[in-house]
């Protein structure tokens, strides 16, 4: 941003000869009076750029003197002019009241006069309507009057505009004017200075101002401008692939390491996994219900205070499943699979019924909303940005929780071998219980996650099961390392190859090369070293 | 890696027979009840004997998946990617005969916007080519998916779910429209099968008599061949694959075989089901159709050919009277069915049999299947448990204790 | 044929991962003898027997069967059908299938293919063996029941007696007498010296340094999946290295 402004103000340094004038009341007014249609004319122009050289408020007098002549309330004197008011009259150079000595007679005007004062009088409201409304309503009629108006006012217009539509709709103006100086060197420049913010926008712009363009060395350097453009605008898609992909990885990752979790320990794939998500999503949908009731106040802080939550509604319903089904089916893999579908049909059937089908609404505070502008059009949404920084946080607990715990080191213990881990004074039942808690802990996570830029609904969950069983393949049974190389890859690959193929063909290469990768290495990337 | 949730039991003759008397009673019934007596006191409408034929087709396709789960101790959570591809097959036959002989335009060619059918769906009006692709084709992708897996030792839960997933790649794929198999609408307006009329009141109940009559065909053919030495050699690497493999036997071959014979036996299920229902659309490979295949098997009793028919015939008899009435009510019961079959009865209804006819016969009977039960037990823990502490473990049905023995 | 190498381990080396488990290990088993070998949990034993039959392929080093054929080229089953035949530490029969089915499925009369095999199963030959063998390892009233149902020490013997269908040049029993009564052991130790053959050889690996010294001819000491020693039983109880890491201090 600060580099296309400073681009944009050396250029109109040259645009505007003399630009930084003062502005001399007095010679304004006795020109307007002059009779002189061409002397009028530049003290209009003048005027219009009164917001520029005197600030506010100097608009404010300019813009009430531009009224006056436009509906013929200014008088002339012989020495001074002044407004004809309803409660009187007011000087014109100070607007205080004041009494005239002599006849007055109001200024002649002409049709191109009267344009050039409403533009003026457009201009000037930029700089002294205080509702961005009524601003953006004159940036539009400005649009189609523009007499008055210079490119040096609009980027003085520009510094002191806070509204972001109207910011949007003064900046095109200036564009345009700016492209169509009858200089082909300021042309050129203008280019050069739009193409130094590279969106698919400001390209469009310029391509279509090379469309009317006469001057080949115009053309030459436009041609240039859009090459640069161009590549900026490749880097930055790219970009924005790859944090599309990471945020769709981060997810994955959370679901996949408590999947790999409870795999590597106990060799049961959850198939409720996904549903796991769900409950999740909706803990923290219940969480934001519960603050806008008791601390409204508290609402934008809503996912924060669900992190706890939603961790602790999908441990809470992972250790409870543990207790009641998958304890009794150990040594039976093959069933348990039966086992947590039907546990995942039982969730989604009871959500349905009991809360309804619709996806949810969820208030998308400031943290979560809006992004940072990178390179090209690629914008680092802060939504997406949440999700990758729970992951992260996320699977560095794990890790540390895994390295640094008893319970950490149990799980480790167990999953190399159970029967000497429990002949060594480990408490499976307890640890397979934790780590299932643990494991459906981080799913409810992705439903936090998620839920800023997914739909929450009792479904949601089916479409992840296979995406982080694939993860969990491909990253090696127990491995957590692998699991979050597997799932940055498999989100890369998907968010890659959807644009070009779709997402069906996303999905069918992920499978064909998860199937290819496996006959090769059944164990998975990071297969956990030792005998089995 | 991962045990194998053998039964550790083998087929009961009577039961086989019982079933197969019964199966074969039901085909006899079906033409005459539904033919000439249709408007006697005991006839049946067409309806009534549709869905007759429609459970038979899943019977075929539970007995299907017992083949390579009960025996051969493969899950596949994507046997309804087999039955929908006889399904879709069946369809363009259908349809595309239609087309040739009747002049009738398919809804497909309608909302594609073609104006003629793609180049896939060539000689699809021929009946013998059109049996010959769902004969062959579903084998051939089941031959090549289960030749790397296998080669690869992929087995146990890896393999489950990566049949589902590849079943779920499928069902996205029929999704588009552009794969040219009618995409989300699927295929439907049938006209004519073989020259008959497909909606006609003999077309319906003769579909459904043929039905029955290839069930209990396959019954016969499977259960024959799981007694043979080849379906010894099943059971062996579903007990213990690795054993096998130092006792000289390659097993990628028989398991190659057992997979694919199920898979083909699967596309039939599917030809035979697709002109009774009247239509195809993906959601037959949908990841639910998959797995309630493998609870049809479970709640029949895994490893018993007359255990996958029961199964399949009481719940999707139960789910067609459910659905009637009270459809919401329906995935809580299937759920409940499922966690009551892992939770309690690991052989599924298998396991209710053993306590009526302990009560029934004489106690020898008892002591003998308790040692059995006992003994299993017994290897597990690592302890040499005798028949005494095998006959109170099998006493108490049910419980953990005999459960993990069966587990095995 | 007899005392002529029927294994052969030559700079045997496995690794999982950071882990070496057998760091070098040279070795030799001959026909007609029963070979013990015995060593401290971790010693490699195991280990050596997963390599052997193909179940681990090992870093580095050649194992030669009857001194020709190399092993670390066959699949697991090949190996089998070139005549290595292994019991498992836990019993491992077919519990769902009956002792006399579990007999037959360890003949392979057609070993090129199992198609041929299923098809000649009805082979007179296959029946008289398996009467023979059921005789021996004295299993035959039991012949009809389900593998699953035998009590522990039978089914040891019914794994034993697989091994004798498939007639194997090298038979490797791991730990065959673990949680045996004194009875069960001494039934084993007589199968056992039964197997013995002028052209077979027999691999014993076995904590029970008794039942080893009652059946082995010869003994090999692993410690860290090395030998550090090789000869006779007793000899093996009076060396002092020997004594130092297994016999305790």
């Amino acid at each position: 941003m600060a580099r296309r402004f400073a681009a944009i103000l050396s250029l109109l340094c040259l645009l505007v000869p003399g630009g930084a004038a003062a502005l001399d009341r007095a010679a304004i007014l006795t020109e307007i009076c002059s009779g002189d249609f061409r002397a009028q004319q530049t003290a209009l122009e003048s005027l219009a750029g009164a917001g520029a050289e005197a600030g506010r408020e100097g608009a404010l007098w300019a813009r009430a003197v531009v009224q006056g002549f436009e509906g013929r309330d200014l008088r002339c004197g012989a020495d001074a002019a002044f407004i004809d008011r309803s409660d009187g009259l007011v000087s014109a150079e100070t607007l205080e009241p004041a009494s005239p000595g002599g006849d007055l007679s109001a200024p002649s005007v002409n049709l191109r006069l009267r344009a050039t004062a409403a533009s003026a009088g457009f201009v000037l409201a930029l700089f002294t309507e205080e509702s961005a409304e009524a601003r953006l309503r004159a940036a539009g009629r400005l649009d189609r009057r523009r007499e008055a108006v210079s490119a040096a006012v609009l980027t003085a217009a520009l510094e002191t505009e806070t509204d972001p539509a109207v910011a949007q709709a003064i900046g095109d103006i200036r564009t345009s004017l700016l492209l169509r100086d009858a200089d082909p060197a300021r042309r050129a420049e203008a280019i050069a200075a739009i193409a130094a913010d590279a969106t698919l926008r400001n390209r469009t712009t310029i391509a279509e101002a090379l469309a009317n363009e006469p001057d080949p060395a115009v053309q030459a350097a436009g041609k240039a401008a859009l090459a640069e453009i161009d590549r900026t605008l490749a880097i930055g898609n790219a970009l924005a692939t790859l944090y599309s992909g990471a945020s769709y990885a981060s997810v994955l990752v959370l679901a996949a390491l408590g999947l790999a979790i409870i795999f590597g320990l106990m060799g049961v794939i959850n198939l409720a996994q996904g549903e796991l998500i769900m409950v999740g999503a909706y803990a923290t949908w219940f969480t934001q219900e519960a603050i806008r009731i008791v601390l409204p106040a508290a609402l934008d802080w809503y996912l924060f205070i669900a992190i706890p939550v939603s961790f602790a509604a999908a441990a809470l319903v992972g250790i409870a499943i543990e207790a009641t089904v998958i304890r009794r089916l150990y040594d039976r893999p093959l069933m348990t699979l039966l086992a947590t579908w039907a546990i995942s049909l039982l969730l989604i059937n009871a959500v349905r019924v009991g809360i309804g089908t619709q996806n949810l609404e969820f208030h998308q505070p400031g943290y979560v909303s809006g992004g940072f502008p990178v390179v090209g059009d690629f914008i680092m949404t802060s939504n997406r940005l949440f999700a990758i920084a729970i992951a992260a946080a996320a699977f560095f607990a794990v890790l540390a929780l895994i390295r640094f715990t008893t319970l950490g080191m149990n799980m480790r213990a167990v999953t190399q071998n159970r029967a000497m881990a429990g002949a060594a004074g480990v408490d499976t039942r307890q640890t397979d219980r934790l780590a299932f808690g643990l494991g459906s802990g981080l799913a409810g996570l992705a439903g936090l996650a998620l839920s800023p830029l997914y739909n929450v609904n009792p479904t949601m969950g089916t479409g992840f099961i296979v995406d982080s069983f694939m993860v969990v393949v491909l990253g090696g049974v127990g491995s957590l390392a692998g699991a979050v190389v597997a799932a940055f890859g498999i989100g890369q690959i998907n968010v890659a190859i959807e644009p070009v193929y779709g997402a069906v063909a996303a999905k069918v290469i992920v499978l064909l090369l998860v199937i290819l990768f496996i006959q090769r290495r059944p164990e998975g990337l990071f297969a956990p070293k030792g005998r089995r | 890696m991962a045990a194998n949730d053998a039964t550790g039991r083998v087929e009961r003759p009577g039961l086989f027979r019982a079933v197969a008397a019964m199966m074969a009673a039901i085909a006899v019934a079906l033409p005459v009840l539904g033919g000439p007596l249709a408007a006697g006191p005991a006839g049946i409408s067409p309806y009534f004997a549709n869905i007759v034929g429609q459970i038979a087709t899943f019977a075929l396709l539970a007995i299907a998946l017992d083949l390579i789960w009960g025996y051969a101790g493969i899950l596949s959570l994507g046997h309804g990617l087999f039955f929908a591809f006889g399904g879709y097959l069946v369809a363009m036959h259908m349809l595309k005969a239609g087309y040739a002989y009747n002049g009738v335009t398919p809804d497909v060619m309608t909302f594609m916007g073609w104006t003629e059918l793609p180049a896939h769906w060539w000689g699809f009006e021929s009946a013998p080519y059109a049996l010959l692709l769902i004969l062959l084709l579903p084998g051939l992708l089941a031959f090549g998916y289960g030749y790397f897996s296998f080669r690869s030792r992929v087995a146990g839960v890896y393999f489950a779910i990566i049949t589902q997933a590849l079943t779920y790649v499928a069902m996205l794929l029929m999704f588009r429209n552009d794969t040219g198999f009618g995409g989300n609408n699927g295929m439907t307006g049938f006209s004519t099968l073989l020259g008959f009329d497909v909606g006609a009141q003999a077309t319906v109940v003769g579909l459904a008599t043929v039905s029955v009559l290839v069930t209990l065909g396959v019954y016969l053919a499977c259960g024959r061949l799981m007694r043979s030495p080849f379906g010894r050699i099943l059971i062996a690497i579903r007990d213990d694959e690795d054993r096998l493999r130092f006792l000289g036997y390659d097993t990628l071959w028989p398991k190659l075989a057992v997979w694919t014979l199920s898979a083909v036996i699967a596309a039939i299920a599917g030809a035979l089901y697709v002109p009774q229902v009247g239509i195809i659309n993906p959601k037959l490979l949908s990841p639910e159709l998959s797995i309630e295949i493998a609870v049809w098997v479970a709640l029949g009793g895994r490893g018993a050919l007359a255990g996958a028919v029961i199964g399949a015939s009481l719940i999707s008899a139960l789910k067609f009277w459910l659905t009637g009435f009270a459809p919401d009510l329906w995935p809580f019961i299937l759920a409940g069915v499922v966690l009551a079959i892992v939770t309690t009865l690991p052989n599924g209804l298998l396991d209710l049999r053993l306590p009526s006819l302990r009560a029934r016969t004489a106690r020898a009977a008892v002591a003998h299947a308790g040692a059995r039960a006992g003994a299993r037990a017994g290897a597990r823990a690592g302890a040499r448990a005798g028949a005494r502490a095998g006959a109170r473990a099998a006493a108490r049905a049910g419980e953990p204790a005999a459960e993990t023995g069966q587990g095995g | 044929m007899p005392g002529g190498q029927a294994i052969q381990v030559d700079g045997l080396r496995v690794a999982f991962g950071d882990f070496v488990a057998i760091p070098g290990l040279s070795f030799i088993a001959r026909y007609g003898e029963i070979h013990g070998v015995i060593g401290p949990n971790g010693a490699g034993k195991t280990t050596l027997l997963d390599v052997i039959t193909g179940k681990t392929r090992p870093k580095g080093g050649k194992v030669l069967l009857d001194g020709r054929i190399d092993l670390l080229r066959l699949s697991e089953p090949e190996i089998a059908l070139a005549g290595v035949g292994r019991k498992f530490q836990k019993p491992s029969v077919f519990d769902a299938l009956s002792v006399r089915e579990n007999l037959e499925l360890a003949l392979r009369l057609e070993p090129r293919s199992i198609r041929a095999e299923v098809l000649r199963w009805g082979d007179a030959r296959r029946a008289g063996r398996v009467a023979e063998v059921l005789a021996e390892i004295g299993l035959a009233s039991v012949a009809e029941r389900l593998a699953g149902t035998l009590a522990h020490g039978q089914k040891q013997w019914l794994e034993i007696g697989m091994l004798l269908m498939q007639r194997p040049r090298l038979l490797m029993l791991d730990e065959p007498v673990a949680g045996m009564t004194e009875q069960e052991t001494a039934h084993t130790a007589d199968l056992v010296r039964r197997l013995k053959a002028p052209d077979r050889a027999v691999l014993v690996i076995e904590h029970d340094m008794a039942f080893v010294e009652e059946i082995a001819d010869r003994v090999t000491v692993l410690h860290e999946g090395a030998p550090i020693f090789e000869g006779g039983m007793a000899a093996a109880r009076a060396n002092d290295r020997v004594r130092e890491v297994y016999l305790g201090r």
